[in-house]
């Protein structure tokens, strides 16, 4: 039996022929995630419980095989790409929710449920969960655990982790194990915030129970149109100084309306230079107060229009733009490179005029979305991958503009994990001391290098293979088809 | 470079590259939602469109296995941030099959037959579908229906699951004569549902539009373009586009989705025809939909008791953004309940001629309707296209609940007609 044959047995044995994937064409669809990273599996596996999860882990290890774990393959880091081949280990059915508990405002859920249907369930009860990543439609709470998810809402209620209380895993080294509780927070280490945002390199979710809170009796959300940049990033100081937490504060340049405007009519002005969309929400009497002080700070600060949605549906379209805006940069350019750094909120300015400076000199346009209120930029390149030495060039025009944000006290990433992109990057911000404590952090979670290898930390032999593998199938001839 | 074996009719490399995997798509898509799979997702079908493309791979038999199973509901384009045509995507990819080796080649070949030579001609179709009709109407039909028999014959019992009552044919000479508005009367719709088109000349009328049924009209093309019979499709075309100009119609309105969609898209089909792309462009523009006519008009209020569940059509909902259009009417009907089930906006797995040819994915999604419909318990079903018509009839059966299922139009005239 070939090692490959002796692999698809044992994984079958664990979860049925019919949840494996092995054809060559089958497996293509599981290179890539949202970004361009690519490196095809030997086989993708689904498993249907905790149980599974455990068995499929156990077989890749006895065989020295790389498991990498995907949820809806959404992520903007390359986390859910297999860097060294190995098995995708997938959670599309893994997409229970198992309880919703009103009094306590919980509810656990298995990793493969799409966030959007957390909110949606929860809804029921006049409960939502917070983190809303653009992506919420599509992406898995497993996926948002691993990365530590934001979203445009999560400046005054936090990301992932601030929602998360507890989760069942399998880790690293097969072992079934909890972190966190149901309950309130556990004395001890807090293993299960090491857990959250570790990308999948320690292990995987397989239930996670998560904190919901009440709707908001209000909502209202702004949208402040500004003839530039600058005075919009400035009316983001002013807000946030005249002590306003909005739930969500976002901006979005000419190029970014534009291309939402284009995609989703959803009402943006297709000629301003910026836009803001400030959400405020709680009790009637309080957002009422912060709208006008809101509109005051933008007004002071060169606001030429303020549009007021209460409706949900106004909401919701403006809403609508705003998430999808990064996807409808494809209708201006066949591919974009959607960075994502931190800068502190007082070098917003200064650190965007870098941006554009850079992206200049490289020649790629930049459409820049971001959540302005906690200085979280996502500036995306737009280039054409066909065009010979683009794609490398435009990583090279990102690695710039990190170290720009590293430079001016930022992060490599405020919500899209290091994944395989940045690892490299990371001696920027982290001693050698420090990279190695991270590594050993892995191997408590029996991580020896093959779970999600080639992620947030830097490796160097065999995680050199991704990008590009076009023509490799072509070359097995037609013999792998059969 | 590229791997499409027949170059015309190939999609559009521009197209491809419009797709940016952000993933968005995936949880609108029926089949994906059924099988946690992203190759039965749009996202992974257009990304091994790309890989044939880029000469990766070829069409293997798992490839068109994969693009046939596809709805080509267009639920992923409406949700598509990018833009992305993927309706056309896969009506070009379907083209390429016929120069594939052919997996299922008799079965593709049976159903091109069909196609082009039953349901594009009005007289065979007439032919083959009047004993249908009185089958459907007859005391036989309890009685084989008893019998168990229709569990052995496959594609004949699912039919015969989806049947109505028909009532009397409507072809273009029954609504003869001249008018501002012409009524679309397509193929099956014409035969089948004979009762909606005479809703609909009904309800238009009492909205004060003058209505006729042009001749020389006949099938919409839409079945052999998302078969991939993109010269069939550009033939039955370019023929309607000819009848209603000959017509002087100014409106031309369309009470099937999956015909409105089609014609909405008559000049992309017809791009590249020197002779017709002009006209089709125009003709696009004159096409509306029922509801989206109405939308803006003057109607008797009308009366109708009972919970009404609107299903949208995916090529009404997703392919033309028309779903509060037909909403709104139905409310504006006084006692009328309007009652939201989860996924109506979702495909019931009709999807043209889909219910036969891939019976398993479609029996499951029509058990979720089922499933919605045990749980709310309408009275009434409404929806805007015959093939969802006849799913929703199949849905109510396995639902074991009472409900009838109404077009838009039946629903407005009989609420006018004094409910």
């Amino acid at each position: 039996m070939t090692a490959n044959a002796d692999l698809l047995k044992a994984l079958r044995d664990v979860v049925g022929r019919e949840h494996v994937l092995h054809k060559p064409e089958d497996l293509l669809v599981y290179e890539l995630d949202g970004t361009f990273d690519r490196a095809l599996p030997e086989a993708v596996v689904f498993p249907g419980d905790t149980e599974e999860v455990r068995g499929v882990v156990r077989a890749c290890n006895a065989r020295d095989v790389p498991v990498t774990p995907r949820g809806a393959g959404t992520g903007l880091s390359g986390g859910a790409v297999p860097a060294r081949q190995g098995v995708v280990l997938a959670t599309a059915r893994m997409r229970r929710i198992l309880d919703v508990d009103p009094v306590e405002r919980t509810a656990m859920v298995e990793p493969g449920v799409p966030n959007i249907r957390l909110s949606e369930v929860a809804a029921e009860h006049g409960l939502f969960y917070a983190p809303d990543p653009s992506s919420q439609k599509a992406c898995t709470i497993g996926g948002n655990v691993a990365e530590n998810a934001g979203g445009p809402h999560c400046l005054a209620l936090g990301v992932t982790t601030n929602h998360v209380i507890g989760m069942e895993i399998v880790t690293a080294s097969g072992e079934v194990e909890w972190l966190g509780s149901r309950g309130p927070d556990p004395t001890g280490y807090d293993l299960r915030g090491l857990f959250i945002g570790s990308e999948g390199t320690l292990g995987i979710a397989t239930k996670v129970v998560v904190r919901l809170l009440p709707v908001p009796e209000t909502v209202v959300t702004l949208l402040a149109i500004f003839d530039d940049v600058e005075s919009a990033s400035e009316t983001v100081s002013a807000v946030i100084g005249a002590g306003l937490v909005p739930a969500a504060l976002e901006m979005m340049d000419r190029v970014t309306l534009q291309a939402a405007e284009a995609g989703l009519r959803c009402g943006y002005p297709p000629d301003a230079g910026a836009v803001l969309l400030v959400e405020l929400d709680g009790i009637e009497e309080v957002v009422l107060g912060q709208v006008t002080q809101a509109r005051a700070a933008c007004n002071e600060h060169g606001a030429t229009e303020i549009r007021t949605a209460t409706e949900p549906a106004e909401r919701e379209l403006l809403w609508k733009g705003r998430k999808g805006a990064i996807g409808a940069l494809g209708r201006i350019a066949p591919n974009y490179y959607l960075l994502d750094g931190v800068v502190p909120r007082s070098k917003l300015v200064e650190t965007m005029g870098d941006v554009s400076r850079i992206s200049e000199g490289y020649g790629f346009p930049v459409a820049n979305v971001f959540h302005a209120g906690d200085g979280n930029l996502h500036p995306c390149l737009l280039f054409d991958e066909r065009e010979e030495g683009a794609t490398a060039r435009v990583l090279e025009a990102g690695g710039e503009i990190m170290r720009v944000c590293v430079d001016a006290g930022g992060a490599l990433t405020g919500e899209h994990g290091v994944g395989f992109e940045k690892n490299r990057f990371m001696p920027w911000l982290y001693s050698e001391t420090d990279l190695e404590n991270m590594r050993r952090v892995r191997g408590v979670f029996g991580n020896e290098g093959a779970f999600n290898p080639c992620k947030v930390l830097p490796e160097g032999a065999g995680c050199g293979e991704m990008a590009h593998q076009k023509g490799a199938l072509a070359a097995a001839g037609p013999d792998a088809y059969v | 470079m590229t791997g499409w074996p027949l170059a015309e009719d190939a999609p559009d490399t521009a197209d491809l590259a419009k797709c940016v995997h952000c993933g968005l798509c995936v949880n609108a898509c029926p089949t994906y939602a059924i099988t946690g799979l992203e190759v039965e997702s749009p996202r992974g079908r257009i990304h091994l469109a790309r890989a044939v493309a880029e000469e990766r791979i070829p069409i293997t038999e798992a490839v068109q296995g994969h693009w046939e199973l596809c709805l080509q509901c267009r639920a992923c384009e409406a949700v598509c941030p990018s833009g992305v045509p993927y309706g056309h995507i896969m009506e070009r990819a379907r083209a390429q099959l016929d120069a594939a080796p052919p997996s299922k080649g008799w079965e593709r070949r049976l159903r091109r037959f069909a196609l082009r030579n039953v349901i594009a001609r009005p007289r065979v179709l007439a032919a083959m579908l009047t004993p249908v009709r009185w089958f459907a109407r007859s005391p036989l039909r309890g009685l084989v229906r008893a019998s168990g028999l229709l569990r052995f014959t496959g594609p004949l019992g699912r039919l015969e699951a989806q049947l109505g009552r028909p009532g009397r044919p409507f072809r273009p000479r029954d609504g003869a004569g001249e008018g501002e508005v012409a009524l679309f009367t397509g193929c099956v719709m014409g035969e089948l549902f004979g009762d909606v088109h005479r809703a609909s000349v009904r309800v238009l009328e009492r909205s004060g539009a003058k209505v006729f049924a042009p001749r020389g009209q006949g099938c919409c093309g839409a079945l052999s373009a998302h078969d991939g019979d993109l010269e069939q499709a550009r033939r039955l075309a370019r023929a309607n586009i000819a009848a209603l100009e000959e017509s002087g119609a100014e409106t031309i309105v369309v009470n099937s989705a999956g015909c409105g969609a089609a014609m909405k898209e008559y000049g992309e089909l017809l791009a590249e025809d020197g002779e017709f792309a002009e006209r089709a462009e125009v003709m696009a523009t004159r096409v509306v939909d029922f509801s989206e006519y109405l939308a803006g008009r003057d109607l008797p209020a009308g009366r109708l008791r009972g919970r009404v569940a609107y299903q949208d059509a995916c090529h009404l909902a997703h392919a033309q953004g028309i779903s509060s259009e037909p909403r709104a009417l139905l409310g504006a009907v006084e006692g009328c309940e309007l009652v939201e089930t989860e996924g109506a906006d979702m495909c019931c797995g009709a999807a043209g001629i889909y219910s036969l040819v891939q019976p398993g994915m479609s029996g499951e999604l029509r058990a979720r309707k089922a499933a919605q419909f045990r749980e709310h318990r309408p009275d009434v079903i409404v929806t805007a296209n015959p093939g969802c018509q006849m799913q929703y009839e199949a849905a109510v059966r396995e639902a074991g609940i009472e409900a009838r299922v109404l077009h838009v139009a039946e629903a407005l005239d009989e609420a006018q007609d004094g409910g």
